[in-house]
């Protein structure tokens, strides 16, 4: 990644809103061609380092580099506004102006650009036929539904080509359904087009199913920042393993070496589990594990098995949730629809050392 | 960001030219107040608080006041919440039409309804009392130019005010508040008391103590119906006090001051119980509660419903009408001659049709010189990140704390002092027209610029905008409906300003309401009628293209 010019560079970007830091002092980089997702809970200052590449907040300090060239910096005094900063976003309200036609919206850009009549019109259709909107154009846009917005918003922030595409969780007005079909969308059109896209969402699944890299953000900082699958097996922080994903976490202390090179934990509730050796030295005295990496058998071996008892069985669907009593303590555990136990049940409840991180 | 360039000394020169406005009069003001020496010299040679102390001295214009404003209250609230029941909780057939209607006393203003119930029930002579005394009683039915009669007209105009505020906190109550209790198991009388009323009241209080705050500084009613019986509140002592000989400015200022003092004071009561005690506004969503079924009942409240839009409008517009063409107001119908000799001598008066042009032009010109000016500020207050946002607001709202009277003697005691000739000019009235109305249109155009999405702006923006062509492109045609709103709440305030006008008027530039005022005390009802109702054709005009504005943007803009 080093070998290519990045697409958009934040450095060291500070936010303040008089005493209240929104961002305080994050990097990151987003290579040409890169869905990146900012994920974390609202007021993590997601949002806010958006819009600070937009050029619609003003930063305390720190740097935003766009295609090389600075956009933003607070030591060489620049700040480019918005409109020169050729970067396009979709807003979480839409933002559709409802007293044009959708053509019109979609054409803004273009219009902006003062590009001739020949090619604005050329464009809208070809982006308004993108995203399934093609018979819309002279609709006017103020009685639309919340996905024909959406797709319209979509349409107007690729109309004009621009560099870099924000989306400010645009996905979050829709139903579930919905949210779901345009997500897919959403990631074909990023990958269609080759657009470095900066993602924001609270929504994790959302994060992991639609980026290349995921930044998990809390309290102005960034945790983490890794591909989806890093996230997921290796969070790197007590906030990230709780935010992303279901989790167990299980308090203990770490009693010293055990066999392969792992180590043997001490849970709270008296037994001794097997896990992975951190792999950049630290550790604490909690072991996060996925609810989905948990084995649930009338009787097995291995690794990390104590006995359990089924407290409490959720059918949801696509999984069943279980509440499971071990002397690990509570487990929560899902399994597929196909492995099915009765509340009372007694199981034996295993899991490997590698899915047991040590924070 | 060259935008900012535009906006960094846009900004200082707004505050600057509204600072002078609002502060320059209010300062004259209140020195005038502490001047105890001759009260025509400025600056003053002896200062002390005597005027101040002098308004205890004669406590029965205090307390006239407060027993014509505090009944008026009662009455206004009443006739409110009643209105606000039946259009907001009864299925009532041709409920929306009624509310719409519900506009109409407001903006019938307090001197025409003062005019037309003068017509109606002033002694012997009102059309009512001389059914009354034909009908063989020895007395009047009733004497409008009594207290009882000041607080009956404030309240008809104020019950509107009142009206909105409680149907406001009505509607934004979360009809399943009141579905859960049902559901508990309480029955609809425990409901109607345990939950309902708690939930209401808060709305009706700060209501009752807004419009109590309004009634302190009215002025027209108490002017007109009060006057010939020497029934004075302190709004038209006010008045009385500038005409004395010598006038008494100082003791005329700081009574002035005082009741601005005391309508701070109540409006501010009113805003802390608001924001204390409003549990119905949680969501900010309206709803639409479900109507009760009411059966028979409908009918009767139906007709109450209409009753109120009657006595405020149409009674009072019917008995103008009628006397505006009659050579003796009369509504004995073998004495009747009818004439449009009224309206001739109207027009013809040497006063009256440059009058009514000067209205006219002042209402245009404020109106198209303010909008623009206020929709610059409203949006550098809602919507920049301007540095001294908060003080230009306060700075813009502060005529709304001072009646208008008030704020009229300021201006006329500064403008006298300065050596620009403008005073007894419209150009002095046009520039407090301006002033006492920035919160008016402030307000207004406040209320549409919030309503605009912020990120309308900001994609416009992103998608390559400079701020010019964004203003032009997006945040003008959305503000649209809102400031064509506002110039016409505007162009109506100044065509029916009485308060500042009294004060400011000169021989060579009389306006409408005054004029009618000085006609209805020193000559005939019959004349007086025809030049109100001239007047509220002009307003009622505006009002017409403002509803028909006002739908077609789906909200509410007044």
């Amino acid at each position: 990644m080093s070998a290519v010019q990045p697409r958009i560079e934040v450095k060291d970007l500070v936010v303040k809103y008089g005493d209240a830091i929104a961002v305080d002092g994050i990097n990151f980089d987003i290579a040409p061609g890169e869905l990146v997702t900012l994920l974390g809970p609202s007021g993590c200052g997601k949002t806010t380092t958006l819009r600070s590449i937009a050029g619609l907040e003003n930063p305390s300090s720190g740097a935003i580099r766009l295609n090389g060239q600075t956009v933003w910096s607070n030591t060489e005094r620049r700040n480019v506004p918005a409109e020169k900063r050729g970067v396009s976003m979709v807003f979480q309200s839409y933002a559709i102006w409802p007293h044009m036609t959708v053509f019109e919206n979609v054409a803004y850009g273009l219009r902006v650009r003062k590009a001739p009549q020949s090619e604005v019109a050329s464009n809208v259709a070809r982006v308004l036929e993108m995203v399934q909107m093609q018979g819309y154009a002279d609709r006017p846009s103020s009685n639309l539904s919340g996905g024909q917005q959406q797709r319209v918003a979509v349409a107007r922030a690729i109309a004009f080509s621009p560099n870099v595409l924000l989306f400010d969780e645009p996905l979050s007005n829709l139903d579930a359904k919905l949210r779901a079909e345009m997500r897919v969308e959403l990631r074909e059109l990023q990958r269609r087009l080759d657009i470095t896209s900066l993602y924001v969402t609270h929504d994790q699944e959302e994060a992991l199913a639609i980026s290349d890299r995921v930044i998990v953000m809390s309290k102005g900082r960034i945790e983490q920042i890794g591909s989806p699958e890093e996230i997921y097996n290796r969070p790197a922080s007590l906030f990230v393993a709780d935010f992303v994903g279901a989790a167990n976490m299980i308090p203990g202390s770490v009693k010293g070496p055990g066999p392969n090179g792992n180590l043997l934990f001490e849970a709270a509730g008296g037994v001794t589990l097997e896990i992975e050796t951190p792999r950049h030295g630290r550790g604490g005295n909690t072991v996060a594990l996925r609810s989905s990496y948990i084995h649930l058998a009338p009787t097995s071996g291995g690794h990390n098995t104590v006995p359990g008892t089924i407290h409490r069985r959720m059918f949801h669907g696509d999984f069943i949730q279980y509440v499971v009593d071990s002397p690990a303590g509570q487990l929560i555990v899902r399994r597929p629809p196909t492995e099915s136990y009765a509340e009372g049940s007694v199981v034996d409840v295993s899991f490997l050392p590698t899915h047991c991180i040590l924070l | 960001m060259r935008s900012q360039g535009i906006e960094k000394w846009i900004a200082p020169l707004l505050l600057l030219f509204c600072g002078v406005l609002v502060l320059y009069p209010l300062v004259y003001l209140v020195t005038e107040s502490f001047n105890i020496g001759d009260a025509q010299t400025f600056p003053p040679e002896e200062m002390g608080v005597g005027n101040y102390i002098e308004l205890f001295e004669e406590p029965k214009v205090i307390f006239n006041t407060l027993w014509v404003a505090g009944f008026a209250t009662v009455l206004a609230v009443t006739f409110g919440f009643i209105q606000a029941w039946i259009l907001t909780r009864t299925a009532i057939p041709g409920r929306a039409r009624l509310e719409r209607l519900m506009q109409l006393p407001y903006y019938m203003t307090p001197l025409i309804g003062a005019l037309s119930w003068g017509v109606l029930l002033g002694p012997k002579t009102g059309l009512v009392n001389q059914v009354w005394r034909n009908l063989g009683f020895s007395s009047d039915f009733f004497n409008i130019y009594s207290p009882w009669g000041i607080a009956w007209v404030m309240a008809l105009f104020e019950g509107t005010v009142a009206f909105v505020m409680i149907s406001a906190s009505m509607k934004s109550m979360d009809p399943s508040l009141e579905e859960s209790s049902r559901v508990l198991g309480a029955s609809k009388l425990r409901t109607a008391l345990r939950i309902t009323l708690p939930m209401v009241t808060p709305g009706v209080l700060s209501a009752t103590i807004f419009v109590f705050a309004e009634m302190l500084g009215s002025f027209a009613a108490a002017f007109v119906l009060g006057i010939p019986g020497r029934f004075f509140v302190v709004t038209t002592a006010i008045w009385e006090a500038t005409l004395s000989f010598p006038p008494d400015y100082g003791r005329a200022a700081a009574m002035g001051l005082s009741l601005s003092g005391a309508m701070v004071l109540t409006l501010g009561a009113a805003k802390f119980i608001m924001r204390k005690g409003s549990y119905a506004t949680i969501s900010g969503k309206a709803f639409r509660p479900r109507p009760m079924e009411i059966g028979p009942m409908r009918w009767l409240l139906m007709a109450i419903a209409w009753g109120y839009i009657i006595v405020s409008v149409i009674l009072p517009l019917m008995a103008l009408t009628l006397t505006s063409f009659e050579r003796f107001a009369t509504v004995i119908v073998s004495q009747m001659q009818f004439t449009f000799d009224n309206y001739q001598t109207a027009m013809a008066m040497g006063s009256l049709a440059p009058a009514f042009a000067n209205s006219l032009t002042l209402g245009i010109v404020v109106a198209t010189l303010g909008v623009p000016t206020i929709g610059v500020l409203a949006w550098i207050i809602y919507r920049s990140r301007m540095p001294a946002r908060g003080a230009m607001e306060f700075l813009i709202m502060v005529p709304q704390a001072v009646p208008r009277l008030v704020f009229g003697l300021g201006l006329l005691w500064a403008w006298i002092n300065i050596p620009i000739p403008i005073y007894g000019t419209l150009w002095l009235l046009g520039i407090a027209y301006f002033t006492v109305f920035m919160p008016l249109g402030l307000r207004t155009i406040a209320g549409v610029v919030m309503q605009v999405d912020k990120s309308l702006e900001e994609c416009a923006r992103v998608c390559g905008a400079a701020w010019t062509y964004q203003m032009r492109t997006i945040t003008l045609p959305l503000l649209r409906p809102g400031l064509i709103a506002a110039w016409l709440l505007i162009f109506i305030a100044s065509v029916r300003e009485l308060g500042v006008s009294v004060f400011l008027m000169g021989p060579n530039s009389k306006v409408v309401a005054p004029a009618i005022v000085n006609s209805w005390l020193s000559s005939s009802s019959e004349l007086s009628a025809a030049m109100a109702l001239m007047q509220t054709v002009m307003v009622f005009i505006a009002v017409a293209i403002l509803f028909r504005v006002a739908r077609r943007v789906g909200g509410d803009v007044v």
